[in-house]
Formats: C-alpha cells, structure tokens, sequence
C-alpha cells in the first residue's frame, strides 16, 4: 500500500491507501474519488479519468504516452502535469505522490 | 414476455428480469474451434492482451496486406491504435455534448413531430433514424438528398446483408441485388461527401479517409462498418431499454425524475442484462501468461468471450445478477454497461454516443402527451450478428 493524496478543484484533499500493480483510476474508483469518473474503464478512450500530477512528481510518474494522446487532446485540457490516471500504474515509488483532479472530466 | 421468475437467483430468489437471455441461450453459436470463456476477470484480460488479435465475424478471411481497404475493426497493433487516434476526438464526452448533442435534439424534433403527426409509429424506425443521424454525422454523410432516404438506403445495405440466401440462384440474385443497393449508397450518400471533403476538409470519418486516399471499396467498407456497429446495434437497443420501462411504471418514474447520471444508470443496467452484441473472439498470435483463471491463452488458441456470461459475473455483479438494478455498478463500483461494449483497445468508440443518444430519444419519448406502448416487439434472433432484433413495437401518443 503506497499513500496518494488526491487535490478536488475545490481545494478538498483526500489520501488513499493506494495498491499496488493497478491503475490510479482503479485505486481512485475503489476509494469513492469523485473526480474521477473513468467513463471508459481504463481503456484510454474517455478522458474522464484526467489527473494534473503536481510538478516534483511528473519526472516519477512519467510524460504522456502515445496512448493518452488523442483522448487528452479531445479533451482540451492543456495542463502541463495532465495524464490519465488509467495509464498510470501505482508502484511503491509511488508513496506520497499528489495529485489535482480537474474541474471537470468533460 | 413478461419478468420471469423461474430463472432468476436461485440464493435470493430475485428475479430474472431479462428478455433475451432464453432466445440466446438457444441461438448462441460460438465459433466451432473457440473455447468460451465467461469470466468478466478472464475476459478482460484477453481482450486487453497485446498478443491477441481480432477473429471470428470473418476475421480469418480479410487481407491485412491492403489496410486501406478494410475497416479497423479487422485491424490490430500499431494500425489500428493509429486509425482509432485519428478519430478518438470524434467520440470524446466533450465533443457529444458540444456537437453531437445538437444532432440529436434536431432528429428527436422531427421524430416527435412526424409521431405527433401519425398518431402511431413502429419504435424501430423511430430508433433508426435517430441511430443513423447520430452515426452519420460522426462518419461525415452529410450530403445526402435528406436523412430519411439515406437512413432507408443505409438499411436497405445493411438489413439484407445479413440475412440467408441458400440455393445458388438465390445467392447471386442477392449478390446482385447487394450490388445495386450499395451503388445506390454510393452515389447518393458516399461520393458527394468525398468530392466535397476534397474540396474542404471537415472533422469526420470521410475527411480522414479522402486525406488518406482510401480507395473506393476501402471507403464503402468503412462507412459501411460504422453502419454496422454504431447504427444497428443503436437500434435495438433503444427498442429495448423503451420495453423495459414501458413496462416497469416504478422504473419509468425514476428515469423521468432522475438527473442525467441516473438515467445513465438506469440504461447502462438495461445494457448490461440485454446486451446487443454477445460474442467476442480473439485468437492468441503467442502464448499468453495470466494469474486469472481462463485468462491464459496457447499460441494460436481461439477464445469466444461470452459478453452475456461475463455481464452476470457474480464476482462483478454482487449478488441476483439477472435483476435490474440501477444502482449496481455504483455499488459494485464497476463501469456501468459492464462487458457489453467490448473492452481493450476495440472497446466501441460509440460507447458514450450510444448512451447519450438512447437517454435524449427515451427523455423526450416517454414526456409526450398519451404516449403508449400499443404493441410489444417480437424479439429474433440475427444469427449473422449473433445478436437479438426487436421487429414490430408500435408506440402511439395523442395526436396534435
Ligand atoms: C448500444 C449500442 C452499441 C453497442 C452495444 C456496441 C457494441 C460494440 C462492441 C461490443 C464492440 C467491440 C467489438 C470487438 O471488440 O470486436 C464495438 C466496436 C465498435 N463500435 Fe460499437 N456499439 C454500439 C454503438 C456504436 C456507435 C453509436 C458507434 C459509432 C457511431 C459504434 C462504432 C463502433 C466501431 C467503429 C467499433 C470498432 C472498434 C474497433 O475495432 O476498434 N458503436 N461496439
Ligand atoms: S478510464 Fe477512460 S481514459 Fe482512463
């Protein structure tokens, strides 16, 4: 378990007991994350499972990959810290990471 | 047909409230040599593998050497994770509400209005024109002289296509007939989209093609695929999720009182126990590991996902699987239309679309003055679809 601190839009914070070897979308889902909405269920074709990770985290948590790219790009959300939370895989290197959800998924 | 209880969960004596599982459990045809795996955990996994590739619907006999000849339904790897990018944004949630949302506010006016008209109308063509607006706006066929003769041109290619010929004379009249009905697609629909999306490109499907020079049967057969997948499969499943709350007044109230999320709800639970597409294969091009029981696959092994089998997991579902209830998934804290549109990297684009389109045909229908149910569907079976028809609903409403 590996703890992740979640940043609403509305400043309201929440920390989870993440696991590890699943997604963030999945451990967000499981731990009732409400900006998180994962319409797809991890397949990258949503959008809706947007996370801006905060600036020290970024080299850890890795750029954008070729698969986020179309769906982050409909989404027009150009924040420098956006992934999809289901590409990113929770490791213990993942311990503290924090990160916003946006505003909205649409 | 009526809710059954002699299906229904055997622990919890709950209902069975599904009414296409009796005429699939009768018709379902895996292909011959696929072994059917219905674990939601298995099935995921397969179809998420990046060492399966697509089989059964005819799979086997597309030439993968002339990509721009066959649709990317057929296609895997780096091809198709190419062709599904450059139409992702066409599916995105923002683009629905921002351009696809007007398209269906516009069909469902003149559907209401034409209803209105006639006092009475079979659900199926109502649903029909609502599915093929949608889609077509999506792949780009604008251009038609009105969207009632390519709705009827687009079905006469797609309806026909799957039904039996068996005698010879018979086939090559049909070959025939098939030749004519798609020359009529092509030169009424198809062609004065791609000489006017030469001349300026917009955001479709069509657009992408003419830019990637598809060749002519390339083109046919693409459009044809969105026909097939986003515009039938819309079809029944508006048909069917307006059976099940014409039918269940208590369902029919939460769903008109509902905020948009629930509706969403109600459908995508309707989806999951009435699933328009069953099965799925895949065929392992290397041996595939798995911690998950019936997830690993022996090279050149082919699978059959039961879609149907996998929506009524019991380890997804909770308990009374075969029970409408809206508030499952939330509960189980699972995507709501479980297996039903595919999963990994063919998961339906349409998914959302579908949705959005079924919630604003059902919101408007179901509020119009006297509406009624005046017959139910017969419920067939396509066997070349492997999927449930809804033939014969006839919904009425006061006339005004
Ligand atoms: C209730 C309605 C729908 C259902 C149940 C449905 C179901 C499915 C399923 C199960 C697949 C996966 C096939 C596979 O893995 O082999 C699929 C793929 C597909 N669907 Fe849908 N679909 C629906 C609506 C739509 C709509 C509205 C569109 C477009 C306007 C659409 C376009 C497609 C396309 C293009 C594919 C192929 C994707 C690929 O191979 O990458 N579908 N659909
Ligand atoms: S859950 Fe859909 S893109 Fe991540």
């Amino acid at each position: 378990m590996v703890a992740i601190r979640f940043i609403a839009a509305d400043g309201s914070e929440q920390t989870i007991d993440a696991t590890c070897g699943i997604s963030l979308m999945e451990n967000a889902i499981a731990n009732g994350i409400e900006g998180i909405v994962a319409l797809c269920g991890g397949n990258a074709y949503c959008g809706t499972c947007r996370v801006h990770v905060e600036p020290d985290w970024r080299a850890v948590t890795g750029l954008v990959t070729e698969m986020e790219e179309p769906m982050i790009e409909a989404s027009g959300d150009t924040h420098p810290g956006v992934r999809l939370s289901c590409q990113i895989e929770v490791s213990p290197a993942l311990e503290g990471l924090v990160v916003r959800t946006p505003e909205s998924q649409e | 047909m009526s809710t059954v209880q002699a299906r229904g969960c055997p622990v919890h004596q709950g209902r069975d409230d599904r009414k296409s599982a009796r005429l699939a459990d009768a018709n379902l045809a895996p292909a011959e040599n696929a072994r059917v795996v219905g674990s939601f955990a298995a099935g995921r996994e397969i179809l998420r593998s990046s060492k399966v590739r697509q089989a059964g619907a005819g799979a086997e006999m597309v030439d993968l050497s002339r990509p721009d000849e066959i649709s990317f339904f057929f296609l895997d790897g780096d091809q198709h994770r190419k062709r599904r990018a450059a139409v992702a944004g066409l599916f995105a949630p923002k683009t629905i509400v921002t351009r696809h949302r007007a398209v269906m506010d516009r069909t469902m006016d003149s559907i209401i209005a034409s209803l209105q008209e006639r006092g009475a109308a079979p659900l199926d063509e109502l649903s029909w024109q609502m599915a093929v607006d949608v889609a077509a706006e999506i792949i780009g066929l604008t251009e038609s002289d009105s969207n009632v003769n390519l709705a009827k041109r687009v079905r006469a290619v797609l309806d026909s296509s799957v039904s039996h010929n068996p005698s010879m004379l018979k086939k090559l009249l049909f070959r025939a007939l098939m030749m004519i009905r798609v020359g009529r697609f092509w030169k009424h629909d198809l062609l004065p989209v791609i000489e006017a999306r030469r001349k300026e490109p917009k955001d479709d499907v069509i657009s992408y093609m003419v830019k990637e020079n598809y060749s002519r049967k390339g083109m046919i057969m693409e459009a044809l695929s969105y026909g097939g997948a986003g515009m039938m499969t819309t079809r029944e499943f508006i048909v069917m999720a307006a059976w099940h709350l014409f039918e269940k007044p208590a369902l029919r109230e939460r769903f008109l009182s509902g905020d948009e999320e629930d509706q969403f709800a109600i459908l995508e639970e309707i989806l999951r126990l009435e699933p328009v597409a069953s099965l799925l294969h895949r065929r392992a091009v290397e041996k595939t590991d798995s911690t998950t029981r019936g997830g690993a696959m022996a090279e050149d092994e082919t699978v059959c996902i039961s879609i149907r089998d996998a929506n009524v997991d019991e380890a997804i579902t909770g308990p009374c699987p075969f029970e409408l209830d809206p508030d499952r998934a939330k509960r189980m804290k699972v995507v709501g239309p479980y297996m039903s549109f595919g999963d990994g990297p063919h998961r339906c684009p349409g998914a959302q679309v579908a949705l959005h389109e079924t919630r604003v045909f059902l919101d408007r229908l179901l509020r119009l003055p006297g509406i009624r149910l005046e017959a139910e569907p017969d419920i067939l079976w396509n066997p070349q679809i492997q999927g449930y028809e809804l033939r014969g609903a006839v919904v009425a409403c006061d006339q005004g």
